[in-house]
């Protein structure tokens, strides 16, 4: 279908964009990748008024190191993130997480900022976010503040950026000495996961001495399988501790019922999956 | 599709009556919704309803079917239709209040339907976020009725300056900020001074304050409770819609 | 003389790259939606949201008043005038039979049913108007499920109709003398496997969404459609519309799939006919994915309850079939006829000598369900295939095992089944044992066991499916018995011209299966014209007078006999033309390696080509007397049977228990569908319908609310697979040529999508079946799998 007509501006400085942003008050949408926006628009579910794309702002492009974390653009493309160096060598999950995202095509027109600021719990990323305890640098009409992760997603489509607010940057801290797994599970190839759960894990002496666990499309906005968590840490790195602990996955969570799943199905697959996950992330398996 | 809600406010029957068709009250706890015609027997008015990039605007009508004082019950119908041409939503809703002691249960039952691109493009959420919502309600009639309740009507100040253009409902002052269930208040705009148009809508019914109707939005509802998914939208607007013209017809009756 | 039977070298047989996809591929051709025609307008149509509802009022007025809007007028407007759209096949006498208005006018019956419509001059005007369009419903009852329609007190689809039910129609071989009586075979079995199997609803998904133009300024209407029956629709619109057939001209350009979903008289169609009429103009209407997945006809929805009687040794005795058939709310074009295709095929490849079917059309509130690929052959197959399946589990018996107990031996061609049809020819024997050892059968088994034994939590199942179908429909006898208003014959013009080339001309209609290249290998050989030189037309009425057009396998079982006995004719045509001019008698000449030569002279002899004979007659300087200067000729043919291609699939899946994701492991295909015209085409067929037949089984469900809204609504949550989704494909072929067929050719374009969804569910319960499971619902989805393993769906 058509989109309802609309402006359109594409600034080329993130100082412009967020003017226009600004300017265009509430019905005023930003395009980082589209590929979320524009079947919305095509379906006229969205009706924005101004369309504010970012696909001008070079600076918020590409992935750079900082010592302890990477700084991420918001508007690096899935398929340029995920065949990035330092992205592969220090943040491994935030890859391959990026990769199960939808089918190519979409990988290559669609941003890492997109994604995030899409907000949907059944994406991929936002629970990568939230595992890799990601913060979130913002800009807008008040110049620049850092929302971190766990604050960052509010509830369905809907995240704390505030009126004229747009992502501009990822900090990405470094995994070095950390094992990760994104394991996703979906009814088709190309679409959104049933359910996924995003896994890092630190393993010292046999024992595992840190975990996080994020879960996908587990509740309206990513979930941290904080039990799971908890009952990881300092626990030995065995098969047995790592199922014990995934069985608390749904802990908490509040998964949807869809025509896809059940959330009863999604609490079942959300302990499998999370055994599978953190035993990959920790190189555990039955000996 | 039905909900259904109950819950207990600490005053008898009839007091809980009393505020329940309190409108100033209780009109406040549906947001994004806005009164257009009152003729004393059917209504229409907008609900705009408001998630990430998804806007989807029902006008609609309204009308009582029973208001049973002696039992203390109401039933409404209403339906609307998206203004884009979207879909329709439609609810019978109905409202008990049970004598429990001192105290008072309200039962309140929602048959939803919504139909067309909100529903068919949804993931199937749609009993999720309306039960949600219906919840959302109960949870600000509770705190509604379980509060003092004032002798006489707040100075009549309008929260924000009506658009000529686009009538909107009555309002008490003391609704600009409305304690959510979680506690997340929507943010009262700018004091204006009192109404300075006349809209064709206003002239229908007495000259009371108005207000700017915000959309309703996911950010100001509870959140980290059931997602929300587009589908819901639509239940979200019916439900508040119907809500909206059970006050106002309250106020009438 | 050509001697038909005899293989002709050359062209026919080789794997040749179709000429048609370079054009297909890039999208550089004439596809209804690239058509643009001076001061073409634009056509949006304003769809019912509900799904069962009175129409109180619609007030288009608004809409006339938005920018560039022309026209807007909704169902009331042209009431009177709009006619109703055709079902063909009236499968009984006393069918129900409800009107079905292109434009709602009272009442709507599903989502999706068109109520106003906005012409415009661009088409985001018209679309943007049609939210200025007011519709009052007023809501009805909905009714969904088919066995609460039939119900005593059920709310009514249509309400002057008094019931649901479209129709019973009844097969008994008792009654046929086709076999014995039903219940006597019952009587004496000793085994009788009772299952209700339910053949979800899918949606056919065409890669082309349907468009149509309709031009009303020339002497004749023209209209271009993305549609399979370019020729059934000319004759459609001028019997509903009114319009003198000869002044209605249909273009079907190049149509990007059908798969039975584009065998339709559309309301859209006829919308746009109304529309153009109207303005004066031409008008175009192109429909969204979302509009198509909604409103274009669905498949399958059949509700199957089956007895199977059996003797302990494993031999069938008898088949009772009780169908219900969810029509959706209307009848399309041959919505109550698709079930019937399939009543024919219960019996499968099986000898079992009694069988009953009956058969009730559903109305509910849903959209029309009509031909998707297989069209009733691949819910017959399906059931007798997982029947066979749960005998032999009953009776501990390995599953090729009872199929070879009960099928029909090689040397019992042609063979009179129970059912009524003659099968022609088959080998099930050879395909069967071809299929075991490309599998790997044993091996499997072997796998199977000792995962068992070790409580792997993936466990493996092996599927199996033998089936034939009936394909190159049809005699027209046949179907005049079964009250269908058309025939089945096919019709092919070869125009050879004065420089040799050929153009033919076929009644069939492609939209996407490769006639053009297999027209050409096919004229190749018997004119000895080189494969470049021939150009096939077809789709257009005005060059293609005649035709039935594509759709069960019919085009090369049937439009391919048409075309060899048109060259035949080209050739008997020619030939006292080259006798003028090689100055000798008819009878002395023959015609072989494309020339015609004196009887016993060297083949290197000179000759005359059929090229030359046709500049000859294109000058006609000197023909004899009596001789026609021309050696055109046209022909149609009327098959004397349907043909019966057959073949063996077996499936290996891992099913993981602890999530219930199904992975298939392994496909072997093997078919016998007679001789090949081109393997690429046939391999391509085979593949495209395995996938499709595994996309029933596995991922694909058409899924209503209870409100009666198509939650299926984009392709986000109709999940058609990828390529990533499916396994790689072991194809192979055995070649038991049609008797009855010139070119020995049967049809394969269903034969994918028959065998394919019964070997996948065989293999998924056969991994189960020590968990209890029997049965699982289609799709096999992960949570319906793990919900059988958790012990929800065992039966």
């Amino acid at each position: 279908m058509i989109p309802v007509s609309f402006e359109y501006a594409k600034p080329s400085t993130v100082d412009d964009a967020v003017r226009a942003l600004t300017d265009g008050g509430d019905d005023a949408k930003v395009l980082a990748g589209g590929q979320s926006l524009i079947p919305m628009l095509r379906l006229r579910m969205a009706v924005p008024t101004l369309l504010v794309d970012l696909g001008g702002l070079g600076e918020l492009r590409g992935v750079r190191d900082d010592g302890d974390a990477l700084v991420v653009g918001a508007m690096t493309r899935h398929a340029d993130l995920l065949r990035d160096p330092l992205v592969r060598d220090h943040a491994p999950l935030l890859a391959q997480a990026t990769e199960t995202v939808a089918d190519r095509q979409v990988r290559h027109l669609g941003t890492i900022g997109g994604s995030l600021s899409h907000a949907d719990p059944a994406g991929d990323l936002p629970s990568v976010a939230i595992a890799l305890d990601v913060s979130f640098e913002v800009v807008g009409p008040g110049g620049w503040r850092t929302i971190p992760a766990a604050d960052f997603f509010v509830d369905f489509l809907t995240t704390s950026l505030g009126d004229g607010e747009l992502l501009a940057a990822l900090r990405v801290p470094k995994q070095d000495g950390w094992g990760t797994h994104y394991e996703k599970f979906s009814r088709v190839a190309q679409a959104w996961a049933i359910v996924g759960v995003a896994a890092a894990v630190r393993r010292e002496n046999g024992m595992i001495a840190g975990a996080r666990v994020a879960l996908t499309n587990m509740g309206s906005r990513p979930v941290r399988a904080r039990a799971v968590e908890e009952a990881l840490v300092g626990a030995s790195a065995t098969v047995d501790a790592v199922s014990s602990a995934a069985g608390r996955a749904a802990e908490g969570a509040d998964p949807p019922t869809d025509v896809w799943a059940s959330a009863a199905y999604r609490s079942h697959l959300a302990t499998v999956l999370t055994r599978r996950a953190v035993a990959a992330a920790g190189g555990i398996h039955a000996s | 599709m039905r909900l259904d809600h109950s819950f207990t406010v600490p005053v008898d029957v009839d007091e809980a009556w009393r505020v329940l068709l309190d409108v100033p009250r209780v009109a406040p706890c549906m947001p994004g919704a806005a009164l257009t015609e009152f003729d004393g027997e059917a209504f229409t008015g907008t609900v705009k309803v408001k998630v990430g990039p998804i806007v989807l605007t029902y006008t609609g009508k309204g009308r009582f079917v029973e208001r049973d004082d002696a039992a203390h019950r109401v039933v409404i119908e209403a339906s609307g239709r998206d203004t884009r041409a979207a879909g329709t939503a439609s609810a019978t809703v109905t409202a008990v209040l049970v004598p429990d002691g001192d105290r008072t249960r309200v039962e309140v039952a929602t048959d939803l339907v919504v139909t067309g691109r909100p529903a068919q493009f949804g993931r199937g959420m749609l009993a999720d976020v309306g039960g949600r919502l219906v919840g959302q309600f109960a949870d600000c009639l509770a705190s509604e009725i379980a509060a003092p309740v004032p002798d006489a009507p707040q100075p009549v100040v309008p929260d924000s300056l009506p658009d000529p253009a686009e009538p909107s409902e009555p309002a008490p002052a003391e609704a600009t900020s409305t304690p959510s269930a979680d506690g997340i208040e929507t943010t009262p705009a700018a004091i204006q001074p009192a109404a300075t148009a006349v809209s064709p809508a206003a002239v229908l019914r007495p000259v009371e304050p108005e207000r700017e109707v915000e959309p309703i939005d996911l950010l100001k509802l509870s959140a980290g409770t059931r997602t929300a998914r587009y589908a819901g939208l639509v239940g979200l607007a019916a439900v508040a819609a119907v809500a909206t013209w059970f006050v106002i017809r309250a106020l009438r009756g | 003389m050509t001697t038909v039977q005899e293989r002709p070298a050359g062209e026919v047989g080789a794997a040749r790259k179709r000429k048609e996809d370079a054009r297909l591929i890039t999208g550089r051709t004439m596809w209804t939606e690239n058509i643009t025609l001076p001061g073409m307008l634009h056509l949006a149509i304003l769809r019912s949201p509900m799904a069962h509802a009175r129409v109180t009022r619609v007030d288009t007025s608004a809409a006339l008043r938005e920018p560039g809007v022309v026209t807007a007028f909704s169902g009331r407007d042209v009431a009177d005038t709009q006619g109703s759209l055709p079902c063909a096949w009236p499968v009984t006498e006393d069918m129900v039979h409800p009107d079905h208005p292109p434009l709602a006018v009272d009442e709507v019956r599903h989502a999706g049913e068109a109520v106003a419509v906005v012409v415009a001059r661009d088409r985001a005007s018209a679309v943007d108007a049609l939210a200025s369009i007011e519709v009052d419903y007023e809501p009805l009852p909905v009714v969904l499920d088919m066995e609460e329609a039939l119900a005593e007190d059920a709310r009514l689809v249509h309400a002057d109709k008094g019931t649901n039910k479209a129709y019973t129609w009844v097969f008994d071989s008792g009654e046929a003398g086709t076999g014995q009586a039903v219940d006597a075979a019952f009587a004496g079995a000793e085994v009788v496997i009772k299952r209700r199997y339910i053949q979800q609803r899918l949606i056919p998904a065409f890669m082309e969404p349907r468009s149509v133009v309709v031009d009303p300024t020339g002497d004749q209407h023209t209209i271009w459609s993305a549609t399979q029956i370019p020729h059934i629709l000319r004759v459609m619109v001028a019997l509903v519309t009114g319009m003198p057939e000869h002044k209605v001209r249909v273009v079907a350009p190049d149509v990007g799939g059908g798969f039975g979903g584009k065998l339709q008289v559309t309301a859209e169609e006829l919308i746009a006919f109304m529309a153009a009429q109207r303005v004066g103009k031409p008008v175009k209407y192109t429909e969204t994915r979302s509009d198509s997945l909604l409103s274009a006809h669905h498949g399958r929805d059949q509700i199957q309850d089956l007895e199977l009687a059996a003797r302990r040794d494993g031999t069938v005795l008898g088949l009772r079939v009780n169908l219900l058939a969810n029509m959706g709310a209307y009848l399309g074009i041959v919505t109550p006829g698709v079930p019937l295709l399939g009543a024919f095929m219960y019996n499968a490849i099986y000898k079992f000598p009694a069988y009953r079917f009956v058969c009730t059309g559903v109305y509910t509130n849903t959209t029309t369900t009509d031909a998707y690929r297989g069209a009733g052959r691949p819910e017959a197959t399906y059931a007798i295939e997982r029947l066979m399946d749960e005998l032999a589990a009953e009776l501990d018996l390995d599953p090729v095992e009872i199929r070879r107990r009960n099928w029909i031996g090689h040397d019992e061609f042609p063979f009179d089944t129970v059912a009524g049809l003659t099968y022609d020819s088959g080998n099930y024997e050879a395909a069967t044992d071809k299929a075991l050892a490309l599998f790997g059968y044993e091996e499997l088994r072997a796998e199977q066991a000792s995962r068992r034994a070790s409580g792997d939590p993936v466990q493996l199942g092996i599927g199996v499916s033998t089936y034939t179908e009936m394909c190159g429909l049809a005699p027209s006898r046949v179907l005049g018995a079964l009250r269908y208003a058309a025939g089945g014959w096919e019709t092919a013009s070869v125009r050879v011209l004065p420089t040799g080339k050929v153009e033919v001309v076929t009644g069939t209609s492609p939209h996407g299966q490769g006639h053009e290249t297999a027209w050409s290998q096919i004229v190749a050989d018997r004119l000895g014209v080189p494969f470049e030189d021939i150009e096939v037309l077809h789709g257009d009425t005005r060059t293609s007078h005649k035709g039935l057009d594509t759709y069960g396998s019919r085009s090369l079982a049937v439009g391919g006999i048409a075309l060899v006995n048109a060259c035949t004719k080209v050739i008997d045509k020619a030939r006292p033309v080259a006798a003028h001019l090689l100055e000798c008698d008819v009878s002395d000449l023959e015609f072989a390696d494309g020339a015609f030569r004196v009887r016993g002279a060297p083949s290197d002899a000179a000759g005359k080509t059929i090229a030359d004979c046709a500049f000859a007659v294109f000058a006609a300087h000197d023909m004899p007397d009596g001789v026609e200067p021309s050696v055109d000729a046209d022909a149609t043919y009327d098959p004397g049977n349907f043909s019966f291609p057959h073949g063996t699939h077996l499936c290996a899946t891992e099913v993981d228990t602890e999530t219930g994701r199904v992975t298939i492991r392994s496909y072997v295909a093997v078919d016998d569908v007679g001789r090949v015209i081109n393997p690429l085409i046939v391999e391509g067929q085979v593949h495209g319908g395995v996938a499709q037949g595994i996309a029933q089984a596995l991922f694909e469900e058409a899924v209503y609310d209870s409100e009666g809204n198509l939650l299926t609504g984009t392709f986000i949550d109709y999940t058609v697979p990828s390529a990533v989704d499916l396994p790689d494909i072991v194809s192979d072929r055995n070649e038991t040529p049609a008797p009855d067929h010139p070119l020995g050719a049967k049809g394969v374009g269903e034969a994918g999508t028959i065998a394919s969804t019964p070997a996948v569910i065989n293999a998924i319960v056969d991994a189960l079946r020590p968990y209890g499971v029997r049965d699982i619902r289609m799709p096999a989805t992960p949570e319906r799998v793990w919900q059988a393993l958790q012990g929800g769906a065992r039966s």
